[in-house]
């Protein structure tokens, strides 16, 4: 949309809804709009919907109709109510929206359409972030704001009066996502319009709180920030476990952080700022200063998912591989991290066959390399060994020279292990 | 007619059965009378045209070890494997076709044309190597009719000669390769239930121990180094082999050793020896007991173990199989001639089946009753995208259609589903290997399948792949809306990286060359 006409288009909306235009300035609306790309992304009467609710949440905060008293059915009046999760069905809960009160109608409307949508006021208006949507049904087109659309059938009369609350949309919580986890404060908007003539006939909004226990899309976008600031730091306590900083190794995570760091504003200015931080952490490792590695992978559990786990140990691992040998220092951190971050035992071993070949281990630690523990019964070990043999003798035929070479070592080291754990 | 006939191309030896005129197998001795040859080849130095296999390879070696080629059967399939001699690189390929023409040329003396043979491979050995044992023989002027597994030739030698019954465990622990196989065999009913391989443990690692210990024990005399030079070296490999076979007589072996700061006496006895070789030793029991639960039973289920292959002579193989098994097994059969035997009565088998009226009446009457199932010996899958459960990622990924050992003939289908809108382009895949990583298994055919336009995501598309007894892979993409399907064949004996031109080609090059 050319964004000349959107001072006109509010404006516009603003006088027909005919509600506080001056306790919202113009440009901060547009502002709004332009920062979360709503223009481009709304259709006309869906943006002129969103602007309404901004301008009718700002003109009546803390607004609630549940809180209210009375209610006054010569309106429309809508509310949600909490269903609870039921563990045995694996359903989710949801928001049960209710509606009562009077449509208005300039005369018989064929097809009434409902529409939902809900914003994240806690914050305040300046702030208000729509809730969103995981199911392209339920999403406003192009974007993944959400908003429930139904049709209502026929509204044979000029004035449809619901006298009792009346239960409209269930609305599934694991497919909903706020913007942050906790007590939140959102904004119930219920629309009904004529699906002949576009007209809306009736509007309702109500507030609620809703405590919500999952992290919301902006702090999974900031915890996969912070996640990978954490990495890089992790990465340099591998590098520097023994005590020897290389320069390949700095090189692997500058360039893994170049990658990957997000530069919102990707300019000189930004990437510089990068390299600085970069080079100051260098020169904090290589003063033997050192990190709570354990602190930094518990609060790397709690905000990234096990995928961005993995990652992290995967760069951990390759800058453990940078200088073709990994250290019975480097190998320790590295256990501990993987436990540390919750990352399997089995599935550890996995990542380490593919970047750490055998050759590379300054001194062979069976126990991490082959999975096979002292404390293991000698039946178990041996069936251990047995599997390992198995895997590792049908790679032995590998096209790749490098995977051959791995193959051949491994089983020559689970024939050693053998002997020593199984006689 | 020609002769029927079975190689069993060794990694230190190898020989040559035709079967008689009712049908039973026999060993045709070389030039030299012999009945083994070995896997040796020299260039000779002064007459370029000339190359020496067997005997005088084996001889010549340690007068100038630049020029001799042993142990080519580990190099098999290797692209980067060359031996360079007077400005020409010889591959695994052409080396092992010398060996060939040169047990061709001597067996052919005594007997008609020799033509049509079966060749004997490790049963481990993949696709690339097989196909690169077919091209060997082409390149020696020998139409390859097909391949059989070293364990499953000694079997059915086993099997054909004496009464056996139950499920049998082959043992074959050659001079460069191990294999175990285990069968179900109801007289001349033979089922092949699975089989496991090790490509780098024979004879030549117990050798190359023996070697060490030499070496180890001249440098604690003399602190300087027994071996200074290849014809040094080609000479101790054959003392360690010398001394490997005196000691599965002896529990002693004694030796001389002329180093470069003087000689000194070595007693090696077998405690020595076995100690030496028990991490060796510790990794063919893994891979006989990995056997056994792959074929979903237990030692004690195993009613006969049967020894093939020079190395099993070794009394520590013997003593650690009676250990797994409680029973001694069977060293009946000759353990350096049964794998070309039995090679011999698969060719006879094979030309039964494929050609049975050029085949006489007295030598199909002789085979008729046997019949053997075999088993595939990879397995082979396709490359796919599906969610991890675990991560939500999309991985790329080998999943599994036809499983290693399922008895043959086979087929086996999956559905697979496209992943975007619109998609008209599928590469397919054939992968052999066992593992669900991409990395560790090798693709053998690679197509594009092109699929109708406009479609939405997630449209079926139905892989089936057989696997039929001549060792032909047949495999089917069908998109299952459209109808459309892709077939892809995979046989060993089609074009593949080196086609039938090439080795023709190779065929004429060779033929410049005097094989003695």
């Amino acid at each position: 949309m050319n964004t000349l006409l959107i001072p006109i288009l509010i404006g516009v909306t603003v006088s027909a809804s005919m509600i506080f235009f001056e306790r919202i300035r113009l440009t901060e609306l547009v502002n709004r709009l332009r920062s979360k790309d709503l223009i481009s992304r709304l259709s006309f009467s869906g943006l002129m919907n969103y602007i309404k609710v901004l301008v009718w949440s700002e003109a009546n905060p803390g607004a609630s109709i549940e809180s209210s008293a009375e209610l006054d059915l010569s309106v429309l009046n809508c509310r949600a109510r909490l269903t609870e999760q039921q563990e045995n069905n694996g359903d989710s809960g949801a928001f049960n929206v209710e509606i009562c009160g009077s449509i208005h109608a300039p005369g018989e409307v064929r097809s009434a359409i409902l529409r939902i949508s809900i914003l994240d006021i806690t914050e305040g208006f300046p702030k208000a972030r729509p809730v969103q949507s995981c199911v392209k049904q339920r999403q406003i087109k192009d974007s993944t704001v959400f908003c429930y659309n139904a049709e209502l059938g026929k509204l044979p009369h000029q004035v449809t009066t619901i006298s009792n609350w009346t239960s409209i949309a269930q609305l599934r919580l694991d497919r909903l996502a706020l913007p942050h986890k906790g007590k939140r404060k959102l904004l119930l908007s219920t629309s009904i319009f004529s699906a002949d003539s576009g007209e809306q006939l009736a509007c309702a909004r109500c507030t609620f709180t809703y405590d919500n226990p999952a992290f919301g899309y902006i702090d999974l976008q900031e915890n996969v920030r912070r996640t990978k600031t954490l990495a890089v730091a992790l990465a340099f306590a591998v590098s520097a476990a023994d005590k020897k900083l290389y320069d390949c190794e700095v090189e692997v995570i500058k360039n893994w952080a170049r990658d990957n760091v997000d530069l919102s504003e990707s300019s000189n200015k930004a990437r510089r700022k990068l390299e600085k931080a970069l080079n100051e952490t260098v020169a904090f490792f290589r003063d033997g200063n050192q990190l709570n590695n354990y602190d930094i992978c518990r609060e790397i559990a709690e905000i990234a998912p096990l995928a961005e786990r993995y990652d992290i140990l995967n760069l951990c691992l390759y800058v453990a591989a940078a200088n073709g040998s990994v250290t019975t220092e480097e190998l320790a951190v590295l256990k501990n991290l993987a436990r540390w971050l919750e990352v399997d035992a089995k599935k550890f071993r996995s990542m380490m066959e593919k970047v750490l070949p055998v050759d590379m281990y300054e001194v062979k630690d069976v126990e991490a390399i082959l999975g096979v523990t002292s404390d293991m019964s000698k039946e178990k070990a041996r069936r251990h060994l047995n599997k390992e043999y198995s895997k590792w003798s049908a790679r032995v035929t590998n096209t790749d020279p490098e995977i051959q070479t791995q193959a051949d070592q491994m089983l020559k080291l689970i024939a050693e292990a053998r002997t020593q754990y199984v006689g | 007619m020609a002769n029927i006939v079975g190689i069993d191309l060794g990694t230190t030896f190898s020989s040559l059965a035709i079967l008689n005129s009712i049908g039973k197998p026999e060993i045709v001795p070389n030039a030299d009378g012999e009945r083994l040859t070995p896997s040796a080849i020299f260039f000779d130095e002064e007459n370029t045209d000339i190359i020496r296999v067997g005997v005088e390879a084996i001889n010549s070696r340690r007068l100038n070890a630049q020029r001799s080629v042993r142990w080519i059967k580990r190099h098999m399939g290797d692209p980067n494997y060359f031996k360079r001699i007077d400005n020409k690189d010889w591959t695994a390929v052409e080396l092992s076709s010398l060996i060939l023409k040169k047990l061709k040329q001597d067996c052919s003396v005594g007997v008609d044309q020799i033509r049509d043979v079966v060749i004997s491979v490790p049963a481990h050995f993949d696709e690339v190597r097989r196909k690169a044992t077919m091209d060997a023989g082409a390149m020696a002027g020998l139409n390859v009719i097909g391949l059989v597994n070293e364990p499953v030739a000694a079997a059915l030698y086993y099997a054909t000669t004496r009464k056996v019954s139950g499920k049998v465990l082959v043992y074959d622990l050659g001079g460069g390769t191990f294999d175990v196989t285990i069968m179900d065999v109801k007289g001349h009913q033979m089922d092949i239930i699975c089989s496991q391989g090790d490509h780098a443990l024979g004879g030549i690692d117990f050798d190359r121990k023996i070697l060490e210990i030499l070496q180890q024990k001249y440098r604690d005399k003399f602190n300087t180094e027994l071996i200074n030079s290849d014809e040094d070296r080609a000479k101790y490999e054959d003392e360690a082999e010398d001394i490997k076979k005196t000691l599965s007589r002896r529990p002693v072996a004694k030796e001389i050793l002329y180093g470069p700061a003087g000689s000194m006496k070595v007693e090696i006895t077998r405690e020595v020896f076995e100690e030496a070789i028990s991490s060796l030793m510790s990794r063919a029991d893994i891979l006989v007991e990995v056997a056994v639960e792959e074929a979903g039973l237990k030692p004690s289920a195993i009613d006969k173990v049967l020894l093939v292959g020079g190395s099993t002579r070794i009394p520590l193989v013997q003593h650690r199989l009676e250990k797994i098994f409680g029973f001694a097994p069977d060293t009946a059969v000759n353990v350096d001639e049964c794998v070309a035997l039995g090679a011999a009565l698969h060719a006879g088998l094979t030309m039964l089946r494929e050609k049975p009226d050029v085949l006489p009446a007295s030598i199909s009457n002789g085979l008729k009753d046997i019949n053997l199932t075999d088993v595939c010996n990879h397995s082979y899958g396709t490359i796919c995208a599906p969610v991890d459960k675990e991560t939500g990622r999309r991985v790329i990924e080998n999943r599994i259609i036809l499983k290693k050992n399922t008895p043959l003939p086979c087929e086996s289908s999956q559905t697979f589903y496209t992943l975007a809108e619109g998609q008209t382009d599928l590469e397919v895949t054939v992968t052999q290997g066992e593992d669900t990583a991409v990395e560790y298994v090798n693709k053998i055919a690679t197509h594009k399948f092109k699929l109708p336009p406009n479609r939405p995501a997630d449209r079926p598309i139905k892989v089936t792949y057989s696997y039929d007894v001549n060792q032909r892979m047949h495999c089917r993409f069908e998109d299952v809306e459209s109808g459309k399907v892709l077939e892809v064949d995979l046989c060993l004996n089609q074009d593949g990286e080196m086609g039938e031109s090439n080795v023709r080609e190779k065929n004429k090059q060779l033929k410049s060359f005097k094989i003695e």
